[in-house]
């Protein structure tokens, strides 16, 4: 039994699931999912839609160079059942992959160092853009403008001018109290 | 009870599906660039025998479209459309394959391995002699 890789996702695809189109010069395409099938239907890229792998291996967001990952190989011999090498083969396993996980980790790390000195220098670029666009905005609303001090002159009005026409100006009802 | 299906699903998918048909399936970028630019290829493609099938007999053949054409005319003009330019584009960098889609499962080639320590073997022994 083959475990084959997805054509368009590169995940796993283990017998029994997925399905496979065979082009008419004899490439088998296997498919993990019909998302990956009908992508592949589209003519899509691979290297060009983010979720792949193809992607995030071109895009070096993941390792492409290392030890860990030279150990999984299409191997075309069979080999006869032998239990101690099955036992071995295992305990191999185990500790490469406990490797690789603690590769990976460092690689991510490193990454997210540089990425993140690149954000910082960004949101530093814009805070400076945005302080100088609101000083700019501030200009205009200036307090001692002429035109706001001749329109205060008109409507000043004398303290002592109260009529006793309009209700409430003066003599309001019942709030002088002497 | 009332309606259950959403409306408004249609958006002309029928042709779409139609087009992913497989028997409308048209050549892979893959195939036209390892296969079709090959210049003894296409020389071959160019210089098609009468075709009674073919539209324009397939004398008029489009080699980065992998597309017939009626007449001369059509095809020069297809050159110079925005859709050939695009294709061209995409011609340009290497296609996407069964055998990098393994790579980047991290699925490696066990004969390839060898055949580099083979090549690799040689050398040294020329040097001696």
């Amino acid at each position: 039994m083959r475990i084959e890789k997805c054509y368009f996702c590169s995940k796993s695809v283990y017998p029994g699931h997925g399905s496979a189109f065979v082009r008419n010069d004899a490439k088998v395409f296997r498919f993990c999912t019909s998302k990956c099938h009908k992508n592949f239907k589209m003519k899509r890229n691979p290297r060009k839609v983010r979720w792949t792998k193809a992607f995030r291996k071109a895009a070096g967001k993941e390792m492409t160079i290392d030890s860990t990952i030279e150990f999984e190989k299409r191997r075309n011999v069979p080999v006869r059942y032998d239990r101690e090498l099955v036992a071995t083969t295992i305990k191999a396993m185990k500790r490469v992959a406990e490797i690789k996980q603690r590769r990976e980790h460092a690689f991510w790390k490193n990454r997210m160092l540089a990425s993140k000195e690149k954000l910082r220098t960004h949101r530093k670029k814009k805070l400076e853009a945005a302080k100088k666009a609101s000083v700019k905005l501030v200009e205009p609303m200036a307090l001692d403008s002429p035109e706001k001090e001749r329109i205060r002159k008109k409507i000043r009005v004398p303290a002592k001018s109260r009529s006793a026409l309009i209700p409430g100006e003066g003599r309001s009802m019942g709030m002088e109290i002497d | 009870m009332g309606r259950l299906r959403r409306s408004r699903t249609h958006h002309a998918i029928r042709d779409v599906h139609r087009a992913a048909r497989t028997r409308a399936r048209t050549k892979d970028l893959d195939q036209i660039q390892l296969i079709d630019l090959d210049p003894k290829n296409r020389a071959k493609l160019e210089a098609q025998p009468l075709d009674f099938d073919k539209p324009g007999l397939a004398q008029h053949y489009c080699v980065e479209c992998a597309k017939y054409f009626e007449t001369d005319a059509a095809l020069h003009s297809h050159w110079k459309s925005k859709v050939h330019k695009r294709r061209c584009k995409q011609l340009e960098v290497p296609a996407y394959t069964i055998e990098e889609s393994e790579r980047a499962a991290g699925l490696g080639r066990e004969g390839k391995r060898t055949s580099t320590t083979v090549t690799s073997v040689p050398t040294p022994v020329k040097q001696d002699v």
